[in-house]
């Protein structure tokens, strides 16, 4: 048997194809009759298909529907160095921030959630946050060439945070932080979003 | 052609090279011959119910995480804190109940209208494989939530592979992915049952449904109506069906919703585990002691295994005189003794007191976790169960039962809503009575209703030392001196002596009460009213009111001094640190002394955690909770007169 075309069907229900201009001979139907089953038929089984489906997609969008009560961390962390504990001469400190870390159904207590890097200028500390404004990797500080240099795309910046090439898109992200009792370092950590030439938080 | 707009003309070159409009007759214009019928839709149901499953499945996949310390965690934050997420997996989980009965409907109609005869015989079987399969998805789903009620009955699936002849240990080990369940139990379940199964069942699926296009339907009565065509008269009727399908999924899914129980803990029984309500009957099967006898492979292998090849030989039975009606007979046989077993297994459960308060406890256990994992500290890392393991509320009425029910009563049960029954013979008949506690009910211990009958009703609340033995046999040996007597002990005479004083002064009881509120520092009875609380302490120290003594004359108020010997200390008393000073050494000076009765529970009896715990949930020191604990239960055949309801009326 050859392999059935439009032009030649072999349906079991052997009816003529449209091509050929005649109504389907086995509707017993009037066509206004056929056209609200039709209707009818479609409707309910796309709400029956979209249901399921519909609830499914909204639930996958539940990141975007049910935005992390204080999203915003306006809390400021308390560093674990101190102003004394920074090298005088302004040479840039790596610091790892510890603080709770909400992931889904857990909540892990004093997580790693990132570095900075701290300098002492006088009396005051200037923090930057230690990922690349770039796509996010980590920027190491180079003592050999006193600048800041990330590894992945070769970002560079200098001691002040500003871009020594063309490749960031912006500055390094300087953090707010607070000198508390004298001595303590507290800053309020935050990430940025990357690639844009704004510092807008994520 | 020419003549044709855009759209015509896209579908013509997209029919020219991949015949879309033979393969649109292919699917649309199969012929019905005696027209669209109600009893065909069984088999679209049963598509569409699949379809369901597979995108509520894809989405669950993208929040479920399958190992043993996150699987519950992810499905109660699916179900408790994603958008829609109870919705979705309510849906999944109903949708495969529905596709069992379903398929049950689907399989019962292509019996009796013999659609499983020649030239059907290979579409009747792909149709038992896909059972099969529908079974193993069944199975395999309920365990990964992880939840107390998964786990303990897939223990029983999994225990019955184990009891195939020759290789069981060896399939159970490896089904489970090792000889205890654990990470690599769910990750296997898990591919099974999202990748394995998935891809069987489509594959199965195509060739019934191509098998089954092959043929056609059987009609069940050709003359029934003029033949027609499956669109749109069925896929009308199939629609709208499926459309039933789904309102009654979601209306049990909003109304009931997916349970989730507590997280799975080998160390904790589920008394309540019961297989899904489909597999009841297999389960009520292996109850009967003569099924038992024969071995638990017949019960739970052989015999099914049987009626099973009986219906894969149905096809063939037909060929015989008469094997149609045996199939039908047969086919209404084994769903009697299916709805037999299931009814008999939910009539027993339903008169069982003791499966009821299972269920009690497992649904109890199971809202109470999701109190604690909503609270802000979220879930542990080592996972869901330690947050009940560690909860007063959860584990305090254990031990207490354990314990302390022996002898004292919780508002007349044992802690965990059950009578404290003792077996009799009586008029050479064994029946069960309540037992007489021995010590006191303390159901209301520390709280200001406690205090208040201390100092009115001192007797009465510790009368039940009168039913103790050691109070009979020092009354027999009129020695009741050395003992404590709620009638005749210096605090009873103290209570008698002021009773007048003290019930005829509400204001000044209130006040040594709201006094004693406060000293216990306990967070559950406050706030405290200050001003009365000061007045209170003018009082039991003796400096106003009209006591016969102070309270401090005998008590004293710390924990280690020894000179008020054998005088319970009042120093917090009723408080946590109390009880536990209490309990550990009842027979201390600075409590009852020589005339204690109680054995102490030092850390060997009762471990700290324990006693923490006891401690704890005695004083209502855990967590709020907004569960309504139901009503304790009495046991049919037992007799109970109604004190424990008139003391709980009082105690309110």
């Amino acid at each position: 048997m050859t392999e059935p075309t439009s032009e030649n069907p072999t349906t079991s229900a052997q009816v003529e194809t449209e091509s050929q201009g005649t109504v389907d001979p086995l509707s017993n139907d009037e066509p206004r009759r056929f056209f609200m089953k039709a209707v009818i038929a479609i409707g309910a089984g796309a709400v029956a298909v979209m249901t399921p489906l519909v609830a499914g997609v909204l639930f996958f969008l539940d990141p975007l529907l049910r935005r992390a009560k204080g999203g915003g961390n306006d809390e400021f962390i308390k560093l674990e160095t101190t102003v004394d504990a920074l090298p005088a001469d302004g040479t840039p400190q790596r610091v790892t921030v510890f603080a709770d870390r909400v992931d889904a159904w857990n909540k892990f207590l004093h997580q790693q959630v990132g570095s900075v890097y701290v300098r002492k200028i006088g009396d005051q500390v200037i923090v930057f946050n230690a990922t690349c404004p770039h796509l996010g990797c980590g920027v190491d500080y180079r003592p050999t060439t006193q600048d800041f240099f990330c590894p992945c795309h070769t970002s560079a910046f200098d001691l002040e945070g500003q871009k020594k090439n063309d490749i960031p898109p912006r500055a390094m992200d300087i953090l707010e932080a607070e000198i508390r009792n004298e001595n303590e370092i507290w800053v309020h950590y935050q990430d940025f979003r990357a690639a844009t030439a704004e510092k807008i938080p994520v | 052609m020419t003549n044709k707009n855009l759209l015509g003309r896209l579908a013509d070159w997209l029919d020219h090279r991949v015949g879309t409009r033979h393969l649109v007759h292919e699917a649309l214009y199969e012929r019905i011959p005696g027209g669209s019928r109600w009893r065909y839709v069984w088999g679209s149901t049963l598509v569409y119910t699949f379809t369901v499953q597979f995108i509520t499945g894809i989405f669950l996949w993208t929040a479920y995480s399958p190992s043993a310390s996150t699987a519950w965690e992810s499905v109660y934050y699916i179900n408790n804190e994603m958008f829609l997420g109870w919705l979705v997996r309510g849906m999944h989980h109903f949708a495969a109940q529905a596709m069992v009965v379903l398929m049950a409907l689907h399989l019962m109609q292509i019996i009796i209208d013999g659609a499983y005869k020649a030239p059907r015989e290979i579409n009747f079987w792909l149709g038992l494989v896909l059972m099969l399969l529908v079974f193993g998805f069944s199975l395999t789903g309920y365990l990964l939530p992880w939840d107390q009620k998964g786990y303990y009955a897939t223990q029983v699936s999994t225990k019955i592979a184990g009891a195939t002849p020759v290789i069981g240990n060896e399939v159970q080990t490896v089904v489970q992915g090792g000889p205890k369940y654990g990470h690599q139990t769910l990750t296997r379940f898990f591919a099974l049952h999202v990748g394995v199964l998935p891809v069987l069942l489509i594959a199965f699926l195509g060739l019934h449904l191509y098998v089954f296009r092959r043929h056609g339907i059987t009609p069940a009565d050709p003359e029934h109506a003029p033949t027609t065509t499956f669109w749109p008269d069925q896929v009308l009727k199939d629609a709208v069906a499926c459309l039933a399908v789904l309102a009654t999924v979601v209306f049990f899914a909003v109304y009931f919703g997916a349970e989730l129980s507590a997280p799975a803990n080998p160390s904790e029984p589920y008394s309540a585990a019961r297989p899904e309500w489909y597999y009841l009957f297999l389960f009520r099967f292996l109850r009967y002691e003569w099924v038992e006898h024969l071995g638990l492979a017949f019960g739970a292998i052989y015999f099914p295994g049987f009626l099973f090849t009986i219906l894969i030989a149905m096809p063939l039975i037909a060929h015989i005189k008469g094997g149609h009606m045996f199939n039908k007979v047969y086919m209404w046989l084994v769903v009697i003794g299916i709805v037999f077993l299931t009814g008999l297994a939910l009539y027993e459960d339903k008169n069982d007191v003791e499966h009821q308060l299972a269920l009690q406890d497992a649904h109890i256990d199971g809202e109470r976790i999701q109190e604690l994992a909503a609270l802000p500290r979220k879930i542990p890392v080592e996972g869901a169960v330690s947050l009940l393991a560690n909860d007063p509320f959860t584990q305090g009425p254990k031990v207490f039962a354990k314990q302390c029910a022996a002898c004292h009563r919780w508002d007349g049960h044992d802690g965990r809503r059950r009578f404290v029954l003792s077996t009799v013979k009586l008029d050479g008949e064994a029946k069960q009575i309540l037992t007489e506690p021995t010590a006191t009910d303390l159901g209301q211990f520390g709280s200001r209703e406690w205090m208040t009958e201390i100092l009115l009703n001192y007797d009465k609340v510790f009368a039940p030392l009168k039913n103790a033995e050691w109070y009979q046999q020092a009354k027999a040996d009129d020695d009741l001196d050395s003992v404590i007597d709620p009638a005749n002990s210096e605090m009873a005479e103290f209570v008698k002596d002021n009773h007048e004083y003290l019930s005829g002064n509400e204001e000044d009881l209130k006040a040594i009460v709201e006094y004693f509120a406060k000293a216990s520092g306990r967070k559950d009875l406050e706030p405290i009213d200050e001003k009365l609380a000061t007045r209170g302490e003018a009082i039991v120290t003796g400096e106003e009111g009209e006591l016969s003594s102070g309270c401090f004359d005998c008590h004293h108020q710390t924990l280690d001094e020894a000179d008020s010997y054998g005088y319970p200390t009042l120093y917090k008393y009723g408080s946590a640190d109390w009880l536990k000073d209490f309990i550990t050494n009842p027979g201390g000076g600075n409590h009852y002394g020589d005339a204690n009765q109680m054995p102490a529970y030092t850390a060997d009896r009762l471990s700290p955690h324990d006693l923490n715990m006891l401690s704890r949930w005695m004083i209502g020191d855990y967590a709020e909770t907004e569960i309504e604990l139901p009503r304790v239960m009495k046991p049919a055949d037992v007799e109970i007169d109604e004190p424990t309801e008139d003391k709980a009326a009082d105690g309110e």
